[in-house]
C-alpha cells in the first residue's frame, strides 16, 4: 500500500471525529510489535540502572554515565513514541500495552534511583506517618516535616493497611502503592481521553504528551499524599464522564457510589489535588453549558456541589491547618502576579539557572506548546465545539499560559509551575495531541513521513525536556557521594545514624537546629522537630546573646553540626531550609563558625561521629 | 451455570484464609500472597456489584483497583472515628468483611436473576511465541535492573565512622548514659577513657564488630562536668572522637 493510498484512509476519517485519525483500516502493520516495545523499554531501564550503579561506585560525574542514563531514556521513550506517531497500524490493546509499558518503565527507573529505602523529601515524610500510623494505631499524628500531611491520611492508611495484612516492610508497601496508584491513574487518563476522543491512537499521543510534565516520573509516581490522590481524581472524572455520556442513561446508580466514594478519597488524601478536582468539575460544566448540552451538565455541576460540600467539610471539620498551610503560597503568587502584571520587577527566578542544554530545551518546549496549542483551538471550535468535554479540555488548556506565567513571575516558580503542571498538562496535552494528529494527518505524499518525523521528534523534545528539567535535578540525576546542602545526595548513611540515635537517645519531638540536607532526615527517621530559619547559628564566629535569645524563642535545643559544610559550595545554592544568603556563597562556611559551640560555656556537646556532632544548649542558662 | 459464582468463592476463601494467617501470624511469604490478594478482592467484587457486566477490560480493572484503593482510606477512618485502633487485625477485620459483605449481595443479587452470572472472559487467540518470549525477557531484563541497582547500593564505597555519645538518661535525673557504635565497615578495637572532674578517670577497651554498640550508664550529679575520649586502636595519640557534658559554666 502506498502512503498516498493510506493517506486516503486518514483523510476521510480526519476532519470532525478523531475516531481513526491516523489510524486507518488498512494500514500496514507495524514492523515494531509491542513486544519489542517492552523489551527495549526493559532494556532502558537496565542501562538507566547501570548509570545509577556507576554513579554510586564513584563515577557520578562521568559524562559516559550521564550519557548511559539518557540512552536508557532513549530505549524507553523512542518505541513508545514511534509506536503511536507512525502512520502504521495500532490496536487498542497495543496501545493499551505501550502505554502500560512506559509508566512501569519509568517508575521502575524511579525504583532504581532509591532501590533499597525511601531518600526523597517527600517520601521521607510520609514514610514518617505511616511509620507512626503502625506504631500507634491512630490517625493524625503531628508530623514534624509536613504537618499539614497528618490530616491527610490517604495514602498513609492505604499503605499501613498493605503492611498489616501482607507482614511486608513499609518502604516495600510504599513502593507497591504508589506504584499501583500513578499507573491506575495514567490508565484512568488513557481511558479518558480514548473516550473523549473515540480514538486509542490520539489517546496515546496525549499520554506521551502529558508524560513530558516535568513531574511525572517523580512527583507524580513518589510515596507521596499526590500519588494516591491523583487515582481517585481520574475515577472521580471518570465517573463524571460515565454519567454525562448518553449511553449510560437508565444504568448510573453505580457509577454515582464509584463518584461520591472517589470524590471522599480524593478530600481525605490530598488538599490541592481535591480543589483541581472540584474545578475540573466546574469547568466541564460550564463547557457543557456553552456547548449547549444542558442535560450532560447536570451530572458534573452535581458532582461539583458534591466536591465543594466534601472539601469545605474536610477543611472546616478535620483540617482546619490547611488554610494557614496553603495561605503564604496563594499570597505570594497573588503578590508576584500583581507585581508583574503592574510593570514591577518580577521575583522569579533567573532563567539562567541549569546547565545550557537544559535551559535550551525548555525553551523549545515552551515553544512548541505555545504554538501547538492555538492550532489544536482551532481544530476543537471547527470540529468539537458540541462536544463538552472536549470543549471543557480546550477551556482548561488555556492554563499553560498561567503556568507560564509562575514559571516568569513567581519565586521558587518552577517548583510551583511544575506541582500546577500535574494538572493543567491534562487538557494541554490532550488539545496539543489533537494539534499533532491532525498535522501528520495533513500531510499528503511524501510529507507525510515528513511530518510523522517531525511529529516525533517534536514529542519526544517535550518528553526529553520532562526529564531533564524533573527531578531529581541535574546535579543528583545520578545517586553517588554525599552532597553538601543536597536532596537525595544529603540522604546518607552518617544523617541516618545521627537521626536514628537522636530518637532512640533523646525521645522524639525535640527543637533541632540544622542544615539542609539533614532537615529531613532528622524530621522522618529521628522524629525530632527541625527548625527552618536557623542560619544565624551557624554563619557568625560568635554566638551573641541575641543569637542565644532567638535560639530560646525557638524553644532549641540541640544544633546538628555538619562539619562538611565548610568543605563545598551548597549545591541548592543554601546551606539552610531558610538562608538568608541564599544563592549568594562565594566560598564554603568557614570551620570555626561551625566548631563555635565547643567553646561556649554551658554548651553540652554530647554527640560525635565525626563528620557530624550534635550539642545541647540544654545546660546553658539562655537555653529553653 | 456450574461455575456462576466461582468468583465468589474464591475471594470469600482469599478474605476468610487471609484472616486467619493474620490471626495465627502466618509467615510472610504466605500473609504477602494472601495480603495482595484480600486486598484487590472488595474491589473486583464491588465494581461488579456496581458495575455489572457494563464496563470491561481496562475501565473495570481501573475501577475495581480505585475502589480497592479507597476502601482502606474510607473504612480507616471510619474505623478511627468508631474508636478502634488501626492495628493489624483491625485492617485485616475491615478489608474481609467488606469483601465477604460483596460476596453476600453478590450471591443474591445473581440467585434473584438481578446479575449475570460469573463468566471467564473469552479465550483470544494465543499471541505468537515469539512475542511471549519477547515479553518474558523484558519481565527478566527489567527484574535484573532493579537488582543491579540494589547491589550498586550494597557495593557504594561508604566512608567509615563511629558513633560517640554522652548524655543524661532520658527519665533518669542522675544518670548519664556514654555509648559507641560502630559503622566503620569491620570488628574495631577502640579504647574509651571516661574523665569526670574531681574523680578518678574509667577507662574502657573495647572491641565492637560492624553494627554493633555498647553504652554503659555512669551516675551524674550534675555538678561536675564528664569529657568522654574514644581513641580508635592501636592510635592513643589523639582522641578519634570526644563529648562533653558540663563543662564549664552556664551561658550568658
Amino acid at each position: 500500500m502506498t502512503v498516498a493510498a493510506r493517506f486516503a484512509g486518514m483523510r476521510q476519517a480526519s476532519p470532525g471525529r478523531h475516531r481513526s485519525a491516523m489510524a486507518p483500516a488498512s494500514a500496514a502493520r507495524s514492523r515494531l510489535p509491542v513486544s519489542l516495545v517492552a523489551l527495549s523499554a526493559a532494556t532502558g531501564v537496565l542501562v538507566a540502572a547501570a548509570a545509577y550503579t556507576a554513579g554510586r561506585l564513584g563515577h557520578a560525574s562521568s559524562p559516559w554515565a550521564d550519557r548511559a542514563y539518557w540512552l536508557g531514556q532513549a530505549l524507553i521513550l523512542v518505541p513508545a513514541a514511534v509506536r503511536f506517531l507512525s502512520r502504521r497500524a495500532l490496536t487498542d490493546a497495543e496501545a493499551v500495552t505501550v502505554v502500560i509499558v512506559l509508566t512501569v518503565a519509568e517508575y521502575l527507573v524511579k525504583i532504581c534511583y532509591s532501590p533499597a529505602a525511601f531518600t526523597y523529601v517527600d517520601e521521607l515524610e510520609h514514610w514518617r506517618s505511616t511509620v507512626d500510623i503502625l506504631h500507634t494505631g491512630r490517625l493524625f499524628s503531628v508530623n514534624y516535616l509536613l504537618p499539614i500531611s497528618a490530616y491527610y491520611p490517604g495514602l498513609e492508611e492505604v499503605t499501613a493497611a498493605l503492611v498489616s495484612v501482607t507482614g511486608l516492610s513499609p518502604f516495600t508497601c510504599g513502593v507497591i502503592v504508589a506504584g499501583v496508584a500513578h499507573l491506575l491513574f495514567v490508565c484512568l487518563l488513557y481511558l479518558f481521553f480514548r473516550s473523549v476522543s473515540h480514538s486509542h491512537r490520539l489517546a496515546g499521543i496525549a499520554l506521551l504528551c502529558y508524560a513530558s510534565n516535568s513531574h511525572f516520573q517523580s512527583f507524580d509516581s513518589m510515596f507521596a499524599y499526590q500519588t494516591l490522590a491523583l487515582s481517585f481524581f481520574g475515577l472521580a472524572v471518570a465517573a463524571a464522564w460515565r454519567l454525562s455520556s448518553p449511553q449510560t442513561a437508565g444504568k448510573r446508580a453505580g457509577w454515582v457510589t464509584v463518584a461520591v466514594l472517589a470524590i471522599a478519597a480524593t478530600v481525605v488524601t490530598h488538599h490541592i489535588t481535591s480543589y483541581m478536582l472540584v474545578a475540573t468539575l466546574v469547568v466541564v460544566t460550564l463547557a457543557s453549558l456553552i456547548s449547549g448540552s444542558w442535560r450532560s451538565a447536570g451530572w458534573p455541576a452535581a458532582m461539583a456541589l458534591l466536591s465543594i460540600v466534601a472539601v469545605v467539610g474536610w477543611v472546616v471539620f478535620a483540617a482546619p491547618e490547611t488554610v494557614t498551610y496553603l495561605q503564604p503560597t496563594a499570597e505570594a503568587v497573588l503578590q508576584a502576579f500583581r507585581t508583574f502584571f503592574g510593570g514591577g520587577h518580577s521575583s522569579g527566578p533567573s532563567l539562567s539557572a541549569g546547565p545550557l542544554g537544559n535551559r535550551a530545551l525548555s525553551g523549545m518546549a515552551v515553544l512548541t506548546v505555545t504554538v501547538l496549542l492555538p492550532v489544536g483551538w482551532w481544530l476543537v471550535w471547527r470540529h468539537h465545539r458540541r462536544d463538552s468535554w472536549t470543549l471543557a479540555m480546550a477551556i482548561g488548556s488555556v492554563g499553560w499560559f498561567g503556568l507560564v506565567a509562575i514559571r516568569l513571575a513567581v519565586a521558587n516558580g518552577s517548583q510551583l509551575s511544575g506541582r500546577a503542571a500535574t494538572f493543567i498538562f491534562i487538557p494541554v496535552s490532550y488539545v496539543v495531541a489533537v494539534a499533532v494528529a491532525h498535522l501528520i494527518g495533513a500531510a499528503v505524499r511524501w510529507q507525510a513521513r515528513v511530518a510523522a518525523a517531525a511529529a516525533m521528534m517534536l514529542v519526544l523534545l517535550l518528553m526529553f525536556d520532562g526529564l531533564a528539567n524533573g527531578w531529581p535535578p541535574y546535579w543528583e540525576r545520578l545517586p553517588g557521594p554525599h552532597q553538601v546542602a543536597g536532596f537525595e545526595r544529603s540522604v546518607g548513611p552518617e544523617e541516618i545514624a545521627a537521626a536514628e540515635w537522636a530518637l532512640a537517645t533523646l525521645g522524639p519531638g525535640n527543637r533541632f537546629a540544622t542544615d539542609f540536607g539533614s532537615y529531613p532526615v532528622l524530621g522522618s527517621y529521628g522524629y525530632q522537630d527541625p527548625v527552618r530559619d536557623d542560619a544565624y547559628l551557624y554563619t557568625s564566629r560568635v554566638f551573641t546573646p541575641a543569637d542565644a535569645s532567638k535560639a530560646s524563642a525557638q524553644s532549641i535545643r540541640y544544633v546538628l553540626v555538619d562539619r562538611r559544610l565548610s568543605q563545598a559550595l551548597p549545591v541548592t545554592g543554601q546551606y539552610f531550609r531558610v538562608d538568608p544568603n541564599a544563592g549568594k556563597y562565594t566560598h564554603p562556611l568557614p570551620l570555626a563558625d561551625l566548631e563555635k559551640f565547643n567553646h561556649i560555656p554551658g554548651v553540652d556537646r554530647v554527640y560525635d561521629a565525626g563528620n557530624i556532632v550534635i550539642y545541647e544548649l540544654a545546660g546553658a542558662a539562655y537555653a529553653p | 451455570m456450574r461455575h456462576s459464582q466461582a468468583d465468589v468463592v474464591v475471594t470469600a476463601t482469599v478474605a476468610i484464609l487471609s484472616a486467619a494467617a493474620a490471626l495465627v501470624g502466618a509467615p510472610t511469604p504466605v500473609t504477602a500472597v494472601l495480603g495482595i490478594a484480600l486486598l484487590a478482592a472488595p474491589g473486583y467484587v464491588w465494581v461488579t456489584i456496581l458495575l455489572g457486566s457494563r464496563v470491561a477490560g481496562l475501565e473495570r480493572v481501573a475501577v475495581a483497583a480505585g475502589l480497592s484503593l479507597a476502601i482502606p482510606v474510607l473504612g480507616g477512618l471510619a474505623l478511627f472515628a468508631a474508636g478502634s485502633g488501626l492495628t493489624r487485625v483491625a485492617w485485616t477485620g475491615l478489608i474481609a468483611e467488606v469483601t465477604l459483605a460483596g460476596d453476600v449481595v453478590l450471591f443474591a443479587r445473581r440467585r434473584t436473576g438481578r446479575l449475570a452470572p460469573f463468566a471467564w472472559p473469552p479465550r483470544r487467540r494465543r499471541p505468537p511465541i515469539r512475542h511471549v518470549a519477547a515479553f518474558g525477557a523484558a519481565v527478566v531484563v527489567a527484574v535484573s535492573a532493579v537488582a543491579l541497582a540494589r547491589v550498586g547500593v550494597a557495593l557504594e564505597p561508604r566512608t567509615g565512622f563511629t558513633q560517640l555519645w554522652l548524655t543524661a538518661r532520658a527519665g533518669h535525673e542522675h544518670v548519664a548514659d556514654v555509648g559507641v557504635r560502630n559503622h566503620q565497615g569491620s570488628t574495631t578495637r577502640y579504647r574509651l577513657v571516661l574523665s569526670r572532674h574531681g574523680g578518678a578517670d574509667i577507662t574502657w577497651s573495647l572491641t565492637l564488630a560492624n553494627g554493633q554498640s555498647w553504652h554503659h550508664a555512669v551516675p551524674d550529679t550534675g555538678a561536675n562536668a564528664m569529657t568522654a575520649d574514644l581513641y580508635r586502636l592501636p592510635d592513643l595519640g589523639r582522641p578519634y572522637r570526644h563529648v562533653d557534658i558540663g563543662v564549664g559554666a552556664p551561658g550568658p
